[in-house]
């Protein structure tokens, strides 16, 4: 039979072990998910698959006959290769010498134009969206780009299964899609692949199969994804069931306004990536900062925390004016950072857990001496919180444990300084989801102490989950601050969509105003509220009620009766000043996009409705559509 | 990490338990490997040679792992925070030469003060550019060291200086409880090092910089001024070198440190650290430095030719760390 299959696999690295029994199976023609909580093995496995490590005891049959790989390009002969996380690209080569790289050590010689045709054909089955050429670096090239070269590595070697280890956390949610599309045509091609993933929506998304790994051990092989629910999933993952991990905001109030002010951020610019970010916290309150890859979100709190540098605007730390020029002023304020990086930002690689985490206590101290003992109870009770194991940790080496016990740590060594404020960049990337979890528990904890929490996060469902309000930054600039129960996760993607590619919508509405005066502006009305994405115009007395990253009440805006009456042309309202035209826009896919409205300050004038809405919908549909698209949240 | 663990009560004692405690220690810590490694040599130039258990030699010995043991201390500093100082050797000869024009005209102390400054502020200059300038240590110290050695012939006309004062000899001759006063400033200065690296802010900067610069800086470390200060340290222990040096065999030569910086990366890298930065302990730069010096001193006794010398010497500082990393078990940085 055609499959790659891998039964009763054990390895262990010195005392730990990281696989004890673990099997998979896979055919050609499937997507398969390896999934697991950190520290499951799936890495492990991976690397067994294509050779870079080899099992202390198991077999590894392909076709039906017994292979052993004892190396990976042992594997990539067999067919087998693997797509990393980290690149394994050199930059300094073009995209073709890359591509055809392994050949370099076939016996024979090199025959350019061949491989060069035969690049050219890979690039057509992938699909030319990416824009790859077989001439640029790819030291030139983005990080998506660059997986897809890996990718065409993989092909040009024929593989017949490719393993992904985690290959969309790079990725902005577009290059996400265009990477599944690029998968199910492999697919679709009869490759094998095996997909290794936090992301469960990803997993439901695009796999057909699932193997499910904890603690080294199979749980469940060849699950169909049909089969299962996200919460049964989870429940294999970590063995028992986690309710609501976001530690349900529904039983907590908002934070008064009688608490004092933290941090406020005033028209804070850092070029290129900070423009002009606003916004401010309160004691005991949870911002998110919430937006696409790209959009400054940890260059704005890098920034504040002294890391770059701010070329205007105000950062006020508990009413005084504030400015770090370094990190070590801004831990000496009060200020905690949990950087994104945690393996090139935090971890300190040869110290143990305890001086890891001693870390920042040390970067604040002065004097020449280290004062470790002063901070030994203060550690054992963070511990305590954390549920780490204190006489297992603190003189062990750091890589030694998971992702989500080393990012518990980096957590404890920012509160271990008991800040006022904590920033938090994408807290729980790469963390398993009991982790994940307890990372959530322990910021409301911290929160409702009274401690002042900026969250950066990709996950608009996490940023909601966990925030009392967010501030969505697009492009460098913060659009709007709400409060987080009034978003869901496809306004959130519309208020952060990229300024650049809601530029054509912007120029429409500029457009419509400039022809037919007032207001003109876009919107969604949802839950008895209109948010306010975009809005053009600067006749006061044509204003709808809102401006651009407003989401007031839908009764203190003039464009109620409008609404009320769908397809009435323009419609006055209550007291008869302003006429309003409301246009619902859909995608090509029938997604709704909101409405574009245009508001006059008087009735309108020898403006034919009908036809005004047919050409509004007509022209917005696919701008639109497009700069949503771009934020993945509508796939 | 077992010492919690509860101890064995009922199993009888056996035999093979203390050969495996030694064994046991031989494989967790690599200074007990290196003393280890260091007797065994002495016991086997002891038997090939009658003239090393002599106290004439081992005092020539300890006089010879002065020099390079002065400069290897600041070669460690460098070499933690993922450095290297290639002008070393060169600083020597140079600073040598200031010290001896100095005491043309200034007594010794303020002769000692002029050269220290002149390795101080060598080192800054390496230390600045290779912090602020951002280029790759290799490079600016491989300049450093050109420029040392030519200053060197430049400011003493290529001649040897021997019009030196009575007094300076004093530093090598005079002895407490039978070893030279030199030997016991070199002691001296290493726990002093040990001290700093072990139990000060600055000593564990040093250690963070070179096994993650980032991390350090995030963490509010003050990186770029530990780094000059590495670099600054390094100078001055050549000048500290070239003291010694001048006292000990009473004349400079504007050459006298030529070599010298490989002695020391050689004696570091023995000792255990690890070139890409963040590994490595005073303690196994000093066991490093006798390793070197012992070896060296036997060849000689050995009537080993010269031209010889240095392929042993290679010969046995690649197998050295070559053994080295298979009995630590290549546990590197993945």
């Amino acid at each position: 039979m055609s499959s790659l299959e891998l039964r009763d696999i054990w390895k262990a690295f010195g005392a730990t072990q990281a696989l004890a029994g673990a099997a998979i199976e896979v055919r050609p023609g499937e997507v398969h998910a390896l999934v697991g909580a950190n520290g499951a093995g799936k890495s492990t496995l991976s690397r067994i698959i294509s050779g870079q490590v080899r099992p202390d005891r198991g077999s590894i049959t392909l076709d039906g006959s017994p292979v052993r790989f004892s190396s990976s390009r042992d594997a990539i002969l067999h067919g087998i290769c693997m797509v990393t996380q980290e690149t394994s690209l050199a930059p300094d080569l073009s995209v073709l010498e890359n591509i055809m790289l392994p050949h370099l050590a076939l016996p024979g010689r090199l025959r350019w134009r061949v491989l060069r045709a035969q690049g050219q054909a890979l690039i057509a089955e992938l699909g030319r969206e990416a824009g790859l050429d077989l001439d640029t670096l790819v030291g030139d090239l983005s990080i998506g780009q660059r997986q897809l070269v890996e990718i065409l590595k993989a092909l040009a070697l024929d593989s017949r299964f490719i393993i992904f280890d985690e290959p969309t956390a790079p990725l902005s949610p577009h290059e996400g899609e265009r990477l599944f599309a690029i998968m199910r045509r492999l697919v679709a091609r009869g490759r094998g692949l095996i997909f290794v993933s936090h992301r469960l929506e990803e997993i439901f998304t695009i796999t057909d199969r699932v193997t499910v790994l904890r603690e080294g051990r199979l749980v469940e092989g060849n699950l169909p994804i049909g089969s299962l629910s996200q919460g049964a999933l989870v429940r294999l993952m970590v063995g028992r069931e986690l309710q609501d991990i976001y530690g349900r905001r529904t039983a907590r109030p908002p934070v008064p306004d009688s608490h004092p002010v933290v941090l406020r951020v005033r028209n804070l610019a850092s070029p290129p990536m900070v423009r002009d970010v606003s916004f401010e916290v309160r004691a005991g309150e949870v911002l998110g900062l919430a937006g696409l890859v790209g959009a400054g979100r940890s260059e704005t709190i890098e920034t504040i925390f002294g890391l770059r540098r701010a070329t205007s605007g105000t950062v006020e730390l508990n009413g005084q004016p504030f400015t770090a020029r370094t990190s070590r002023e801004a831990i000496r304020a009060g200020i905690g950072l949990i950087p994104e990086d945690r393996r090139g930002q935090a971890i300190v690689p040869d110290f143990s857990v305890r001086e890891n985490l001693l870390l920042a206590h040390l970067g604040a101290r002065g004097g020449v001496g280290l004062g470790y003992a002063s901070r030994t109870g203060a550690i054992r009770d963070l511990l305590a919180v954390l549920d780490l194991p204190e006489r297992r940790l603190l003189d062990a080496n750091m890589l030694t444990f998971s992702g989500g016990m080393q990012q518990k740590v980096i957590l404890a060594r920012g509160l271990l300084l008991s800040p006022r404020l904590l920033l938090l960049d994408e807290p729980t990337r790469g963390v398993d989801i009991a982790t994940r979890s307890s990372i959530y528990a322990l910021l409301r904890r911290v929160a409702g102490e009274g401690m002042a929490c900026v969250v950066v996060s990709s996950d608009f469902e996490e940023i909601i989950g966990i925030s009392d309000r967010i501030t969505v930054l697009s492009d460098g600039v913060s659009v709007t601050t709400l409060p987080s129960q009034l978003v869901d996760v496809e306004k959130l993607a519309m208020f952060a969509a990229p300024r650049t590619s809601a530029e054509k919508t912007h120029t429409v509405l500029a457009d419509l105003v400039a022809r037919q005066g007032g207001m003109a502006y876009w919107i969604v009305v949802d839950g008895g509220r209109v948010f306010c994405f975009d809005r053009v115009g600067t006749d006061a007395s044509a204003d709808p009620g809102f401006a651009a990253g407003g989401f007031p009440l839908l009764a203190e805006t003039v464009i109620a009766p409008a609404l009320a009456n769908p397809s009435a042309g323009f419609v006055p309202c209550t007291n008869g000043t302003r006429w309003t035209l409301l246009v619902p826009i859909f995608g090509q896919r029938g997604h709704s996009f909101g409405t574009v409205g245009l508001t006059l300050a008087g009735p309108p004038a020898g403006i034919d409705a009908a036809a005004l809405s047919a050409s509004i919908a007509g022209i917005l549909s696919d701008p639109i559509d497009h700069a949503l698209t771009e934020t993945g949240q509508f796939a | 990490m077992n010492a919690d663990s509860l101890p064995p009560i009922a199993s009888p004692p056996s035999v093979a338990k203390p050969r495996r405690t030694i064994l046991t220690l031989l494989a967790t810590n690599i200074e007990i490997r290196m003393v280890f490694v260091i007797v065994l040599v002495m016991l086997v130039l002891s038997l090939a040679s009658p003239y090393f258990f002599t106290v004439k030699n081992l005092l020539n010995v300890l006089d010879q792992s002065v020099i390079v043991g002065m400069v290897s201390l600041g070669e460690t500093l460098v070499i933690l925070i993922g450095g290297i100082d290639l002008s070393v050797g060169s600083l020597v000869g140079v600073t040598g030469i200031v010290l001896g024009l100095a005491m043309r005209h200034f007594g010794l102390a303020e002769s000692f003060v002029l050269c220290l400054g002149a390795g101080a502020l060598a080192g800054l200059t390496n230390g600045l550019i290779i912090t602020y300038g951002r280029i790759a240590p290799f490079v600016v110290t491989l300049g450093m060291m050109s420029i040392g050695a030519s200053l060197a012939y430049v400011l003493s006309g290529a001649n040897s200086i021997s019009d030196l004062p009575p007094g300076l000899g004093a530093l090598s001759a005079d002895t407490i409880i039978g070893i030279p006063l030199d030997f016991w400033c070199l002691l001296a200065v290493y726990a002093v090092c040990y001290w700093f690296l072990t139990s000060t802010k600055g000593g564990r900067t040093l250690y963070a910089l070179g096994s993650n610069p980032e991390a350090a800086r995030v963490a509010g470390l003050r990186v770029a001024a530990w780094s000059v200060i590495a670099y600054v340290v390094s100078g001055v222990m050549s000048s500290v070198a070239a003291i010694f040096l001048a006292s000990r065999i009473l004349s400079i030569d504007p050459i006298g440190g030529q070599g010298l910086e490989l002695d020391a990366i050689a004696a570091v890298v023995i000792g255990g650290a690890s070139l890409f930065g963040g590994r490595g302990s005073i303690i196994g730069t000093l066991l490093g430095v006798f390793v070197m010096v012992f070896i060296r001193n036997g060849l000689n006794l050995l009537n080993v030719s010269p031209y010889w010398q240095g392929t042993a010497i290679g010969s046995i500082i690649i197998v050295a760390v070559l053994a080295e990393r298979l009995l630590s078990g290549a546990r590197r940085r993945a």
